[in-house]
């Protein structure tokens, strides 16, 4: 390419990278339909297909919010990257999820136990049951 | 006539002999999990209808379904549905194994008025679910196709999260405040002005006028034949302040699609599919898509507004200066 060539390359990088870093979109969070969690991080990852990809990046070309929030997520993923997965200890015993999840909702909601923890299985609610006979 | 769901459950029902070996692996990994092949099948069905299909008249081939079901990372899936279904040895797995993870996650993203530990405590109750429809819990876990792993999805969660606490204790704030507020944010750079000297007097305001409308016609119009994939790169790279090595990390996957978009015709690509993604690669991407964009507009300018070779490189230095005025080239993004 001649000089006047690599001369108009260079100012319209200037121009386009101006003009880009400039821009905004009016696409308002609450109005806008935008990706949800799932396609989000499938995207990041490089886990969708040609097929499955193709409207994300239409609607991430439209949506500044979806676009900055993809940005964050490739940063945040390099940036945890490196970070080893902890395998879990074999001799730790299980927590019941149910104690950890109560004592969350309680904290939130200031409710008991009972009130905001419904989901407990067959076995365990017919152990308390005779238990309580008992 | 068929409808759509019955077209969906047949093609579901020729994949079957591969979700059940899907199944059978996962099953024998976590036999405690409880899950039913059922409803494994269902969520794996949701997925599908939800990523492949685009309308009653755009179903995917059985081999698309196929390829779908066995790149999904089945073991996340199966932790998320028992989860989604209260199952206690699940949860204590997921707990064991997750925890930390997220708790690093959104100490390293939570700013100073946002507590770490109150977005933890939110996202926990988010993904078991306080709220019954038709008897059944919501579980945010039920949104979990497995097309990602499972921690790039927490991950996603928990910026949201914080968004959404943001919001709540700000009541009015812009976009860019929000989204600026967590996360490691990025500085809008401005357009240095330049000097041009002498030649500035010699173009007059109506000349001027005339050259930054063809210039952003122009440039509009440029930008807008661009595909998609090619705008997005641009707006990473410009407008978000990516760096090389971070759009290199979202088109490192083999399988990635902005990775075949860039290098369909590639005859290194075809020699060896999976090799590393470079920064000095990413940057070719970006030359090319400079090189496009800069032959459309000069092509535009000539055939639509008539400039001559002079004229195009004024308009290019021009535009260069007005760059300081925010105001003139707003929006190219989003009108393009």
């Amino acid at each position: 390419m001649n000089n006047k060539g690599n001369n108009r390359e260079e100012l319209i990088r200037e121009v386009l990278g101006g003009i880009l870093r400039q821009s905004t979109s009016s696409v308002a969070f609450e109005d806008a339909d935008h990706l949800d969690n799932d396609v989000m991080a499938a995207f990041v990852e490089g886990n969708l297909s040609e097929r499955e990809a193709k409207p994300v990046t239409t609607h991430l070309v439209d949506c500044s919010f979806c676009r900055h929030k993809s940005a964050e997520l490739v940063r945040l993923d390099l940036r945890f990257a490196e970070e080893q997965i902890e395998a879990p200890s074999a001799d730790s015993e299980p927590a019941k999820v149910s104690d950890v999840l109560s004592g969350i909702l309680g904290k939130i909601f200031g409710a008991g136990e009972g009130a905001v923890f419904a989901h407990q299985d067959d076995e365990a609610v017919e152990k308390k049951e005779k238990d309580e006979e008992e | 006539m068929t409808t759509f769901e019955e077209k969906l459950q047949e093609l579901i029902e020729q994949c079957r002999e591969t979700i059940e070996s899907v199944y059978s692996e996962c099953n024998a990994n976590a036999p405690n999990f409880g899950v039913s092949q059922e409803d494994f099948t269902g969520s794996i069905s949701g997925s599908v209808s939800r990523f492949l299909c685009r309308g009653e008249e755009d179903l995917p081939s059985v081999s698309e379904v196929r390829e779908f079901i066995e790149s999904i990372k089945s073991d996340d899936l199966f932790l998320a549905i028992a989860c989604a279904h209260g199952n206690e040895r699940a949860w204590w797995e997921f707990d064991h194994q997750h925890r930390g993870y997220l708790e690093r996650i959104s100490r390293h993203l939570a700013s100073t008025d946002l507590s770490a530990q109150e977005v933890i405590d939110h996202v926990y109750v988010e993904l078991y679910g306080t709220r019954v429809v038709d008897g059944v819990r919501m579980s945010k876990f039920a949104t979990y196709s497995g097309k990602g792993s499972i921690r790039g999805w927490l991950r996603t969660v928990i910026w949201h999260a914080l968004v959404d606490f943001h919001r709540a204790s700000h009541d009015e704030v812009s976009l860019d405040g929000m989204t600026e507020n967590v996360g490691e944010g990025y500085t809008h750079s401005t357009f240095k002005n330049q000097d041009l000297g002498g030649e500035d007097q010699m173009i007059d305001r109506l000349s001027h006028e005339k050259y930054k409308k063809a210039t952003l016609e122009s440039i509009r119009s440029a930008f807008a034949s661009l595909d998609d994939h090619e705008k997005l790169l641009l707006l990473y790279y410009h407008s978000e302040g990516l760096k090389l090595r971070e759009i290199a990390r979202l088109a490192e996957a083999p399988a990635s699609p902005l990775r075949d978009w860039f290098q369909r015709r590639s005859k290194a690509r075809e020699k060896n599919p999976s090799a590393r993604i470079h920064e000095s690669t990413i940057m070719r991407w970006l030359d090319k898509t400079y090189s496009i964009v800069m032959e459309r507009f000069c092509e535009r300018l000539t055939s639509v507004h008539s400039l001559g070779e002079k004229e195009i490189d004024i308009c290019l230095e021009l535009a260069t200066r007005d760059l300081a005025d925010p105001d003139v080239y707003k929006n190219l993004a989003s009108n393009a």
